[in-house]
């Protein structure tokens, strides 16, 4: 292998490295959730006093909301699976020699709707965050609109066309004697 | 497809072999095999080109069309996406 291609390779392993990692991560912490969302069913008052809820009579609202957002966060640990995973796939096939190919723009395609999902999931729970506000109790998830996500889900649906088209341009040109 | 490949034809009234011409215009084996056998998708100018000179033929010998018909002889329409 050449000094290049092993360079270029590095960034590649890196990125395998890193999305193992938080394949891993991202269970780990749907498991943690999930955990603790049973948690303040069970033994509802040291847990939510651990997680900052002050009892009084009328943080029933406050532990409606907390919970929700545990739902939520539960909900998006296999969202996130989803798009790891399918990301992972799409670096092994550029590890192989051949991303052009047309799984890896339904790939892309599944992240962007995944993406859209949980931008879906961050408005729910900004909306579920401002709702049970009670007072001084306020459940404080940092609700700052971004464009930025908007318009990586635009980017990755145009790149899906783009592998659509290279990967035909591709199937064409490798059938061309 | 309704293009139907005649090169083994014209190889045979040549009396040339595939490796022989795959030699001559410098087109593997491998690629002439998959033109043969009608499995191409395209072929390039600069292909049909070589091929002609070497056997000394028009495209038109290589190459037929044959326009594909349905069950009641009616010609189908050929999908080109």
């Amino acid at each position: 292998m050449t000094p290049s291609l092993e360079r270029s390779d590095r960034p590649l392993a890196l990125s395998r490295s890193v999305l193992g990692l938080l394949i891993k991560l991202n269970l780990m912490l749907g498991i943690l959730i999930f955990g603790l969302l049973i948690s303040t069913l069970v033994a509802q008052g040291p847990v939510m006093r651990a997680l900052g809820a002050i009892p009084s009579p009328d943080n029933g609202r406050v532990i409606f909301g907390m919970r929700g957002i545990m739902v939520i966060g539960v909900l998006a640990t296999p969202v996130l699976h989803l798009i790891f995973t399918r990301l992972l796939a799409i670096v092994e096939t550029v590890k192989a020699g051949d991303p052009f190919i047309g799984i890896n723009a339904d790939r892309l395609q599944t992240i962007a709707w995944a993406i859209i999902g949980l931008e879906l999931m961050h408005v729910a729970v900004v909306i579920l965050a401002n709702g049970v506000t009670v007072g001084t109790q306020k459940v404080d998830i940092g609700d700052k609109f971004s464009i930025t996500p908007w318009l990586t889900i635009l980017l990755i649906f145009v790149l899906a066309r783009v592998f659509d088209q290279g990967a035909r341009m591709r199937e064409d040109l490798a059938g061309t004697v | 497809m309704p293009i139907i490949v005649r090169l083994d034809d014209v190889l045979h009234h040549r009396r040339m072999s595939l490796t022989e011409l795959s030699d001559r215009i410098g087109i593997t084996l491998a690629n002439l095999s998959v033109l043969k056998t009608g499995k191409a998708r395209a072929i390039r100018f600069s292909t049909l080109d070589a091929i002609c000179q070497a056997l000394q033929c028009q495209p038109g010998e290589i190459l037929e069309f044959v326009a594909a018909v349905d069950a009641d002889d009616k010609p189908v329409p050929e999908n080109v996406a």
